[in-house]
């Protein structure tokens, strides 16, 4: 052979050692509960996904001073970017390469169906999410596999519209992110609306892209169409904009605003004083309301952790580690078919109070809280008033809905 | 001819390669299977793109239109209609082949950085297309849970049907590039005017070219839906398209196997440093620099071109005697 | 009654799409004049406009967020851009310009990668948000809509620009060599001008462009990582259709764009953002090599 095929061969051999060494299985580790959490970290997103994981994590020290099954819990974090695709990928990597008991995440609605449908369901093996809010998730794509502990889009569009369809607002609008999320937020709200006021109209419907830099030709052309209320259905990309634009259009002060999460102090810090005022919001958890001993505890831990309050995404998170904690103790063994039965019906205790983990859906009972954002010169943010309570059961979808949904 | 292709040396290493490809599954994990899986369906797709730039010397700067085209019409018919599979599977590059064919038609028309502009501008439009349109495709968010027939579904099965589907094509990109059809596209490459004045149809060649080279992305596009199960609006994003070149800059150009070796690279790349570091963008930024400056031929080029001057110093030497 | 509140509709609908458009051209100005003069796409373009957001956020919010701050941040921004291109022309670019397109192609999207990670490692990866001066802020009634004051503003800026490109381009000495250049680079560098320095310029004028358009836009959107992939292909779109290399073309391309797309948002919401892409498309077949006549 010629010089230059003694090299290749040597190249090739090489290359089929290192091959070989990857490829061969690793050894098994001392067996730690290992949570995944594929989650947006980039973006205007990441203001939910970087409260998430601030949540997770002090309950996870927490927990870990006294350990689950003699281990500790342990997480891996990988940023989805808000992208369905790099999502997906970053799950089955959690999944095949790291081994993971659970994954856990997914700000993103569509992602978390993804998720649930491609590796969930297919690997069966748990996934919850605790911010990805469409209804669909734990409703009609629902299944043994997946959880949600994270407040969803029927329990907000049925408060929204308890609260509304006691106002004079007949003609909507309905404005939002094109995507799985806007979607559901809308026909939530308007199945409820029409259900408590049958002479509701929606006159019109504006979707953008997700992510879409430029608002304003949107709310300029909705602004000439007149509504009695604009229905923002906005996400974790738009939001910071959606508000942004209302401010800068004065939009709220001429025409009566709902957007579902817009109370949120995740959502309303980065703004600080330049948050719109005026707009109407759902949210199941507020950092200063109601004035909970436990939740005021919660609180001031958290805030000397991180600086600044919690937002709903650490409240979602905090109460997984709970919940997976709990449920891991049940069971007795890291088993994921024993995990599902243990967690079932779950109810752990929370800064607001016990929260349950409703067995028929796989979805985590909350109440919910209406308000109107105002400027509050102690948080330098805004923050709700003229906060109205509804208790969880009365924002639930029923069982038999779930299950007819599912056929 | 084939008996030809037989007997040389590097046939003998791809059989070699084949053989360890077929037998990985029994030793590897799941995971390694299923990147291994990512490579064929990328590998391809960078090799049909070189089947136009590198061999073609065609400005194809949207080529991942057609991939995703395939994998939208085999998604949606697989998904949203009761057709028989196979006939999504195949209706997919077929798809992806006529719309290479319309878009074509209008690039062959144009030079070098037209070609390419227009190209950009024309595959953009069916990107935001199949991005807002989301009563079809559901948009941003993608289709998912795509139902595939028990044979190809399970990460083993969908492994050896890409195998066998990427070797299969690679064959006949060998066969087409050593026929007198690649050497007339490898002379349009070299030296249009030439080949004008020969009395050769360039535009002709180039648009069959196009045809086949998008076709083949349409069988990548299949392939990727086989083995994921989803399509996204991003496998039709501009960004996608530039990373296709990389893998044929890295790998190299005017070799056979070179974008599938560049594929490679940036899958393991992608994969193993992307799960150490946030910022694996910038080291791809950094080598695709350096390739620039330093490797331009990519690694197999490096190979090749000493391998071809020693060839040429051989024979000259031959001739002196 | 219906007309006159379509009429104001349509209006204001229109009004938007030009105080877009005048963003879009600023930027793609800078990218035709790239590919004019230097016969580059400069895919790193859009990560420019990017950069220059965030440096006039950092700007802008360092001295408490006063007026002065903010117009410091318009002035500054686009000159930080501007000293970031001369940095990766002098070290990376000028030895490239032999080469062909496609490398010369794939090496600003490689800038663009770095870039985009080093702004990531710079400026972290949430999303940052500035506001414009007090007496930007608001909207004023125009035929019975509101319209925002800010958005006025930038139907003021746009023009400027281009006039100024205009002057430029068409009646200094460097226009006039950077012009000839694009044509015939070796005849310019046989009568014994320094081409290198003239691409030098011609490029750093560019990105500054790109600096300035992301410094006017920041008050109006989120400033976020993701912003240059979205921008670079409007931006483009709008050069081939226009002609490559010609500014004017940069304008007319800007205009479809702009107003296509914010009348769409009337017509039709869900498409509104397609109606640019078909134009494009249409202009393209009847005229491949753009509206107005290309500078090579």
């Amino acid at each position: 052979m010629k010089r230059e095929g003694y090299v290749s061969f040597g190249l090739f051999l090489i290359a089929g050692i290192c091959a070989l060494a990857v490829l061969l299985p690793a050894p098994v580790e001392a067996r730690n509960i290992k949570v995944g959490i594929v989650d947006t970290y980039s973006g205007p997103p990441a203001v939910f996904g970087n409260d998430a994981l601030n949540g997770f994590k002090m309950a996870v020290n927490e927990i870990n001073k006294q350990g689950v099954l003699g281990g500790k819990i342990e997480f891996v974090t990988r940023d989805d970017k808000f992208k369905v695709d790099i999502g997906l990928n970053m799950a089955k990597e959690l999944v095949l390469k790291e081994n993971v008991d659970l994954i856990v995440g997914t700000v993103n609605s569509g992602l978390a169906l993804a998720v649930s449908d491609a590796v969930a369901k297919k690997e069966k093996i748990p996934f919850i999410t605790w911010m990805g809010k469409s209804e669909n998730i734990t409703g009609k794509a629902g299944h043994r596999y997946v959880f949600s502990t994270t407040e969803n889009t029927a329990m907000a569009g049925k408060a929204a519209a308890n609260v509304l369809s006691k106002k004079p607002y007949k003609k909507i609008w309905v404005a939002g992110d094109d995507y799985e999320y806007g979607h559901a937020l809308d026909e939530s709200f308007s199945r409820y609306m029409k259900q408590l006021k049958p002479d509701v109209e929606f006159i019109g419907k504006t979707w953008w892209k997700v992510g879409e830099p430029d608002l304003v030709p949107y709310f300029t052309s909705i602004q000439s169409a007149n509504p009695d209320l604009i229905h923002f259905c906005t996400g974790g990309a738009s939001m910071a904009n959606v508000l942004k634009t209302i401010k800068t259009t004065g939009i709220s002060q001429k025409i009566p605003v709902y957007i579902h999460t817009a109370i949120d102090y995740a959502v309303l810090k980065p703004l600080g004083t330049e948050a719109p005022e005026g707009v109407m919001g759902t949210m199941d958890y507020l950092f200063y309301y109601p004035e909970l001993s436990t939740n005021q505890k919660f609180v001031k831990e958290y805030q000397a952790l991180y600086k600044a309050p919690p937002g709903f995404p650490a409240f979602h998170a905090y109460t997984t580690a709970y919940l997976i904690a709990e449920a891991f103790r049940i069971a007795g063994k890291i088993d994921r078919e024993k995990f599902i039965d243990a967690i079932e019906g779950l109810k752990v205790d929370t800064p607001v109070g016990k929260v349950e983990m409703r067995a028929c859906d796989h979805q985590a009972v909350y109440p919910m809280l209406f308000g109107t954002t105002k400027i509050s010169k102690e948080f330098g943010a805004a923050i709700a008033t003229d906060i109205i309570t509804l208790r969880g059961a009365e924002v639930m979808p029923a069982c038999e809905e779930i299950q007819a949904a599912r056929k | 001819m084939i008996k030809d292709i037989l007997r040389t040396p590097s046939f003998l290493w791809t059989a070699a390669v084949l053989l360890a490809l077929l037998l990985v599954p029994f030793f590897a994990g799941r995971f390694y299977v299923y990147i291994l899986a990512v490579v064929f369906v990328t590998g391809l797709l960078a090799m049909s793109l070189n089947l136009l730039v590198g061999h073609g010397g065609a400005y194809q700067f949207h080529h991942c239109v057609f991939y995703g085209v395939g994998a939208y019409t085999a998604g949606l018919i697989l998904a949203k209609t009761s057709l028989p599979a196979w006939l999504g599977l195949c209706a997919g590059p077929l798809a992806a082949a006529l719309t290479g064919l319309v878009i074509g038609a209008f690039c062959v028309r144009l030079n070098k950085l037209y070609f390419g502009m227009l190209q950009i501008s024309l595959g953009s439009l069916i990107w935001i297309v199949a991005l807002r349109w989301y009563d079809l495709t559901n948009g941003d968010d993608g289709i998912h849970g795509i139902p595939m027939p028990e044979l190809l579904s399970g990460s083993v099965n969908a492994y050896y049907f890409l195998l066998i589907i990427v070797s299969a094509c690679l064959a006949l990109m060998y066969l087409i590039l050593k026929s007198p059809f690649g050497a007339t596209l490898r002379a349009v490459r070299d030296n249009p005017q030439r080949c004008e004045a020969v009395g050769i149809d360039v535009r002709r060649h180039q648009l069959l070219a196009i045809v086949i080279g998008t076709f083949f992305a349409g069988v990548a596009g299949v392939l990727f839906v086989v083995l994921e199960g989803s399509v996204f609006p991003d496998m039709l994003f501009w960004v996608l398209s530039l990373e296709i070149f990389i893998m044929c800059l890295l790998g190299g150009w005017f070799t056979f196997f070179g974008p599938m070796l560049g594929a490679a690279i940036m899958v393991a790349l992608r994969t193993f440093v992307g799960s150490y570091t946030d910022y694996w963008t910038l080291i791809l930024g950094v080598v695709l620099i350096l390739l620039i400056f330093f490797l331009p031929e990519g690694i197999m080029g490096v190979n090749f071109r000493s391998w071809q001057r020693r060839r040429e110093r051989r024979r000259s030497a031959d001739d002196v005697r | 009654m219906e007309t006159s509140h379509t009429l104001a509709a349509l209006t204001s609908q229109l009004l938007v799409g030009l105080s877009r458009a005048m963003i879009l051209f600023i930027v793609s100005s800078g990218l035709s004049f790239i590919l004019g003069v230097l016969r580059v796409p400069n895919v790193a373009h859009g990560s420019l406009y990017m950069i220059g957001a965030f440096a006039a956020h950092t700007i802008a919010t360092a001295f408490d967020g006063s007026v002065a701050a903010f117009w410091l941040a318009m002035f500054c921004a686009p000159l930080i851009v501007a000293g970031i291109s001369l940095i990766a022309e002098r070290l990376l670019f000028c030895h490239l310009y032999e080469r062909e397109h496609l490398m010369l192609l794939l090496f600003t999207f490689a800038l663009m990668l770095i870039l985009g990670d080093l702004t990531k490692m710079t400026w972290g990866a949430d999303y940052r948000s500035i506001v414009a001066p007090p007496f930007l802020q608001g909207s004023i009634p125009v035929l019975g809509t509101a319209f925002p004051r800010y958005n006025l503003f930038l139907l003021l800026v746009g023009p400027l620009v281009a006039v100024g490109l205009w002057l430029i381009s068409a009646k200094t000495k460097f226009g006039k060599i950077a012009r000839a250049a694009a044509v015939d680079r070796e005849m310019v560098g046989a009568i014994g001008i320094n081409v290198s320095w003239v691409f030098a310029f011609a490029f750093v004028l560019g990105c500054l462009l790109a600096g300035l358009g992301g410094a006017l836009v920041s008050p109006t959107i989120s400033i976020t990582l993701g912003m240059d992939h979205s921008i670079i292909i409007e931006a483009f779109l709008i050069v081939t259709i226009g002609g490559l290399g010609n500014i004017w073309g940069a304008m007319v391309g800007s205009l479809i764009f702009g107003i296509t797309q914010s009348v769409g948002v009337m017509v039709l919401p869900q498409f509104a953002i397609v109606f640019p892409y078909l134009a494009v498309v249409v202009i393209l077949t009847l005229k491949p090599t753009g509206l107005l006549k290309s500078v090579w």
